[in-house]
């Protein structure tokens, strides 16, 4: 039987699972205490950038209630708690919105439905807040910013954390877990909050060994773009490993992540060295641009510089760890012009309506998200409106010949120019 | 972790007066001179004025502070003049007596001029994160001092951190450009240890008085490491400075003794293009011509 779902939280994560359970045929009920929210999601204005949610949404808009009335989710057999949770300053995690929201939820649930905490917690947390009624969960939720619709509908596997794994799940909970066909992977509370953070820091070790890599493809004269291939064709690494070369750790899930680790390192006495360095070589690495502009740019007086991008990546509005927001920050007070298809320039500098626009008469072009457009942009256009010859493209956003065609000077990430 | 300066004066106003301590040397020479190039006022001790090593150094430099100061501390028995346990000392209670002045008569910005020797000796990538682990008295000489610093001062303390210094003014003979300039004027060669593979950063001292003056303007605090970004082999610091000359400048390559171990020294210059937006340092190129251009018209 399909279960009737509730999603509390209705911001990226909530809503993106909401509206997933109701494109595989759940009743959905999509909940927030913030009218506000509910009704700007009735009018249609959805709170995030996420390419397919939009149509996603409309197309099962009939399975779907947005509403701020707690006494909705007694419709439901399963109710999701699921707010974004908010990285503080110093790396860590600000869980007091599950705490609100879970409390919130509790008020109206049945006792005989289930709670599932889906927002990522530390290890622990969801122990600590069981409770008599509602039985509690923990579930992993593996979002990646831009290409979350996709993994919502098709998960690789469902960890599950549990008061006691011996037990089988609650009917309700595994209906609707089945609905994918993929692996349901039950085990204790603390194991299921560790295996979020484990996933993670594999991520971040992969970028942390791609980006060491890459910096000394650049110093000794290598391509990791020729090396990447070779190394996804090993089966101890794998096709989907994380071999893109980067601007240090992108976005702040990841780093979260190690902050979190460090810390109950700390508290359990085990080693975080590794830890250290990961983030370290982040920092060092997120300093590409400006220290790759500094050493390009010895000779030029009052450099002309655009950036053209300022989302963390594309397809999303994020800016947390934005490479292009730091590169704007570095360069505060220099002649900027900069522009974003998604994210408003203006608190950072000039702004300019198109790409061309930006890059008029500048000195340097740094193309520091890969948005289509940007990969769409013709290297002789640019070197006809450019005044000097720079351009940064980390991501190799533009086409090589072309641009050694238009006489342009290109930096790319992994690349020793 | 985030690191450099932090700004208490986000945009640059004119500091009080600098009082600049060890106002004769080669660093703080260039210090003086640059700030009374902008007139800035400032009060110049070197150690014919005060000798920080007499019994009443402290009270006597106390008497010579005021509130609003900025004190800029340079002095310190440089390498040069002993790497023994007696400099080591010698250094400490110099910075003792800054201390107990600074204990009993506040001022309102502090810059220590320190040294990249805090850093392990074999730490071939180094920023303001890594950790400090000197390997010789010089390293733990600035380390303790900054310390001393540390506990002591209670309003902005700015601690810099610079590499390998050169410029014309150099009294120092170290291994490096200077010497390299001197030993190819009056011998016509310049001789290197093995093949001077070794890279290090070398910071022309003109770029120390425009950090400290930077970072007085902002009234920083933070540590910083002054560094150029750009490492160069001591071989290629030699070619750079034998082609100033007219004649051709030998480069002589003296065999190593022992099991060969070559340490090389970059800098990750992140932190310092972030807290100085537009400061940029001066390329080796430009620095070692501008030296041999100095000294060679007196």
């Amino acid at each position: 039987m399909t279960p009737t779902v509730g999603f509390v939280g209705m911001t990226h994560l909530g809503l993106l699972s909401a509206a997933a359970a109701a494109a595989k045929g759940c009743r959905t009920i999509a909940a927030d205490p913030d009218t506000s929210r509910i009704a700007a999601l009735e009018a249609g204005r959805l709170p995030v950038v996420e390419p397919g949610l939009p149509e996603q949404i409309e197309e099962h808009r009939a399975r779907l209630t947005f509403t701020s009335d707690g006494r909705s989710l007694a419709a439901c057999d399963l109710v999701y708690v699921a707010p974004d949770v908010p990285v503080q300053a110093d790396g860590s995690s600000d869980t007091a919105p599950v705490d609100r929201l879970l409390a919130w939820a509790r008020e109206t649930v049945r006792l005989d439905a289930v709670l599932v905490v889906l927002s990522q917690v530390p290890p622990g947390f969801t122990r600590k807040r069981s409770a008599p009624g509602a039985a509690l969960y923990y579930q992993v939720e593996t979002l990646i910013f831009g290409r979350a619709v996709e993994r919502a509908m098709r998960p690789e596997r469902y960890i599950v954390g549990c008061a006691d794994p011996a037990q089988p799940l609650p009917t309700a909970f595994a209906d609707f877990l089945s609905i994918d066909g993929c692996p349901i992977l039950p085990m204790r509370y603390e194991s299921a909050e560790l295996a979020k953070i484990s996933i993670n820091l594999c991520l971040v070790a992969q970028l942390s060994v791609t980006n060491t890599i890459a910096e000394l493809c650049e110093g000794v004269g290598a391509d990791w773009r020729e090396i990447a291939p070779a190394l996804r064709l090993d089966r101890r690494i794998g096709p989907h490993a994380y071999l893109g070369a980067g601007l240090g750790i992108g976005g702040g899930n990841l780093l979260r992540d190690v902050a979190t680790a460090t810390r109950l390192a700390g508290e359990c006495g085990s080693d975080a060295t590794v830890l250290a360095a990961y983030e370290a070589n982040s920092r060092r690495r997120g300093d590409w641009a400006h220290t790759t502009l500094h050493r390009v740019l010895a000779g030029v007086a009052e450099p002309k510089v655009a950036i053209l991008g300022l989302a963390y990546k594309v397809d999303t509005a994020e800016t947390l760890n934005s490479p292009g927001v730091a590169l704007a920050q570095a360069l505060r007070g220099g002649d900027l012009r900069l522009h974003d298809p998604v994210v408003d320039p203006k608190p950072y500098g000039l702004c300019a309506a198109t790409p061309l626009e930006a890059c008029a008469g500048r000195d340097v072009v740094a193309i520091m998200t890969p948005w289509a457009a940007y990969r769409a942009l013709d290297p002789a256009a640019l070197a006809r409106t450019m005044r000097g010859r720079v351009v940064l493209d980390p991501w190799d956003a533009l086409d090589a010949a072309k641009c050694k065609a238009a006489g342009l000077d290109r930096y790319v990430l992994g690349v020793s120019s | 972790m985030t690191t450099g300066l932090l700004h208490n004066w986000p945009e640059p106003k004119a500091p009080g007066r600098v009082v600049v301590l060890g106002c004769r040397g080669f660093v703080g020479g260039a210090i003086m001179a640059d700030l009374k190039a902008r007139s800035v006022p400032c009060l110049g001790i070197s150690a014919v004025e005060l000798d920080l090593l007499s019994p009443a150094a402290g009270e006597a430099l106390a008497a010579k502070l005021h509130p609003d100061d900025a004190l800029v501390i340079v002095s310190a028995l440089t390498p040069d003049r002993g790497k023994d346990i007696a400099t080591f000392m010698k250094n400490q209670r110099m910075m003792e007596a800054v201390c107990a002045a600074l204990a009993d008569k506040p001022v309102a910005h502090v810059v220590n001029i320190g040294s990249d020797a805090v850093y392990p000796d074999d730490a071939s990538l180094i920023d303001e994160a890594t950790p400090t682990a000197p390997g010789g008295f010089h390293g733990m000489m600035h380390l303790a001092r900054e310390l001393m610093l540390r506990s002591t001062v209670k309003c902005s303390l700015a601690l810099l951190r610079p590499s390998l210094l050169y410029g014309a003014g150099d009294t120092h003979n170290g291994y490096g450009p200077n010497r390299f300039r001197r030993t190819a004027a009056k011998e016509g060669k310049i001789t290197l240890f093995g093949a001077g593979e070794e890279k290090r950063d070398h910071v022309e001292i003109g770029d120390v008085a425009r950090v400290v003056r930077l970072v007085l303007q902002h009234r920083s605090q933070g540590a910083l490491n002054i560094a150029t970004g750009r490492a160069a082999s001591f071989h290629e610091v030699a070619d750079l400075v034998a082609s100033h000359f007219p004649n051709k400048v030998e480069i002589v390559e003296l065999p190593r003794s022992g099991p060969v171990v070559i340490i090389h020294r970059h800098f990750a210059v992140g932190a310092m293009l972030r807290s100085l937006p537009g400061f940029r340092p001066v390329a080796l190129e430009e620095g070692i011509a501008a030296a041999h251009k100095e000294v060679a018209h007196g």
